[in-house]
């Protein structure tokens, strides 16, 4: 369809245009190989049989897709304070379109920075995968961000400005980041965080990008914990659930007379 | 008989205990340039979101270009052009990008979409903008790549929503030339509100509406004649400042 064409080819000069974004969105996990890498390397040092840097790359690759994917997605609330949802909901398409099109915008920018991040840092950690996983690889960055599009939309939708957002980056991104396995095996958790990581879709994101990436390391206990297919369903159910209820949210923001109308009383 | 391009029966919007709109009647015809007065919170705007289907009626019926706004809003979006009283338009793209944008969001294929901006571009001397950021564009401009985009699908009714709101006197007079324009070159129904009371006396018909009621309705002589005055702000006055003349009052 044309109109999802030109709601995906819109986030994509957008995105390409802001230098910042692009520059941050590459250099981000560099900054965590760096810094967190050293760190924690030292710390398992000599104990393990995986370098620490190689274990964190999936978990990176997921860092990369949930920014890029997450925050495409919560573009969706400067479109609503620039009016430019508006021009997408007066269109003659229908409000599930509008939020296909942000969804899959938001995954195929996501998937384009984890890409170009994998070509860099997957070569830096001395980790060379299979054709096979490369290919399970683009599944889990794709599907991973497609929930993390969705989950987006669905804030967009519910949060009121952009003054928000630190809310949204301290209590979704920061805990998501860290319950995902993406810094530490999860079965060393206790139930309660283990619950916890059972409930974030960027946890089956990594796990799946573990499949992929680590799976010659799986006999000692580093690559995926979870059945691929389990991962797969998972990451499916989030999206499927994050587009139901987004579709509805986003055509509620037609009612922009409402608000407008509240200013005026 | 045609169709008319707009008939709504007893339309009515609350907003939780608000009355926004209250019960309107009111039918256009087909090549109508009929213009909707009355002081803001009125129900203006809310009237234009009900007929370009944003919002939902509490009650009663409408047809826009003989589709249903609730049951066929696909249909009847297809068939408007709706420019809002803000910027609907992404400042961070230059004023092609944006047209493309819509072009797209409305199904044109390329082929039919570039020769239309093209055009557009020059009739609204944007020519030389065209590949500068909106950002960077002057008020007057922004709205004239507004209407631009509003008319890009070419609709067979079009809905300005306070369009000289914030334009200067030459904008504004531009923007009034430019939509005579249209109008002669096309026959386009045009839904015009406005609180600039002058700006109604081109239309063939008004409204005024007042606390989400039909205060008047009639050609603009008809009016005039009617309240026994000279001009469409006094007619406009009479409907509407009887509020103002209470609260005075008391």
């Amino acid at each position: 369809m044309r109109a999802v064409y030109g709601i995906v080819a819109r986030e994509f000069v957008r995105f390409l245009r802001q230098r910042g974004r692009v520059l941050a969105s590459i250099g981000r996990p560099f900054v965590w190989l760096v810094f967190a890498g050293a760190g924690f390397a030292t710390v398992f040092a000599g104990r393990s049989e995986i370098d620490y840097r190689a274990y964190m790359a999936p978990g990176l690759l997921g860092m990369v897709v949930m920014f890029g994917s997450l925050l495409a997605a919560l573009s969706t609330v400067t479109d609503r304070e620039a009016g430019v949802l508006r021009m997408m909901l007066v269109a003659p398409i229908r409000r599930s379109t509008v939020a296909f099109g942000k969804a899959l915008g938001a995954t195929l920018l996501g998937t384009a920075q984890a890409v170009v991040v994998a070509g860099l840092l997957l070569p830096l950690v001395h980790l060379r995968p299979t054709l096979g996983g490369a290919l399970l690889g683009l599944v889990a960055v794709v599907f991973a961000g497609l929930a993390m599009g969705t989950l987006g939309l669905v804030l967009a939708a519910s949060i009121r400005s952009i003054e928000n957002f630190a809310g949204v980056m301290n209590f979704v991104v920061f805990p998501m980041l860290f319950l995902s396995g993406a810094l530490y095996p999860v079965r060393h958790l206790g139930p309660v965080l283990r619950a916890a990581v059972y409930a974030n879709p960027l946890a089956y994101g990594v796990d799946l990008l573990k499949h992929a990436l680590l799976d010659a390391w799986a006999g000692a206990g580093y690559g995926g914990e979870l059945p691929v297919s389990l991962d797969c369903a998972a990451l499916a159910l989030f999206a499927g659930i994050g587009l139901a209820v987004a579709a509805p949210l986003l055509g509620r923001e037609g009612g922009v007379t409402r608000t407008a109308f509240r200013e005026r009383r | 008989m045609t169709a008319a391009a707009i008939d709504a029966r007893g339309l009515g919007k609350d907003f939780g205990a608000i009355r926004a709109l209250d019960g309107l009647d009111l039918e256009i015809q087909d090549g109508e340039f009929f213009g909707l007065l009355g002081p803001n919170g009125a129900g203006k705007t809310t009237t234009v979101h009900l007929l370009a289907t944003l919002l939902a009626p509490s009650r009663g019926t409408a047809r826009v270009a003989g589709h249903d706004v609730v049951r066929q809003g696909l249909a009847v979006r297809r068939s408007i052009g709706l420019v809002f009283q803000e910027t609907t338009l992404d400042r961070d793209l230059t004023v092609a990008e944006n047209l493309r944008f819509a072009a797209r969001l409305w199904s044109l294929p390329d082929g039919v979409a570039r020769p239309r901006i093209d055009a557009l571009v020059r009739q609204f001397e944007l020519l030389d903008r065209r590949d500068d950021p909106v950002r960077t564009l002057s008020g007057g401009m922004r709205r004239a790549a507004d209407i631009a985009r509003g008319i890009l699908h070419e609709p067979r009714i079009l809905f300005l929503d306070e369009p000289t709101a914030g334009l200067d006197p030459r904008a504004r007079r531009l923007l009034w030339e430019r939509i005579r324009g249209l109008r002669a070159a096309s026959g386009l129904t045009v839904l015009l509100t406005t609180h600039y009371v002058e700006e109604a006396e081109p239309c063939d018909r008004v409204a005024v509406l007042d606390h989400g009621r039909l205060a008047a309705l009639g050609t603009p002589a008809e009016l005039k004649r009617a309240a026994g005055v000279g001009s469409l702000e006094e007619v406009y006055l009479a409907h509407t400042g009887r509020r103002l003349a209470e609260t005075d009052g008391a």
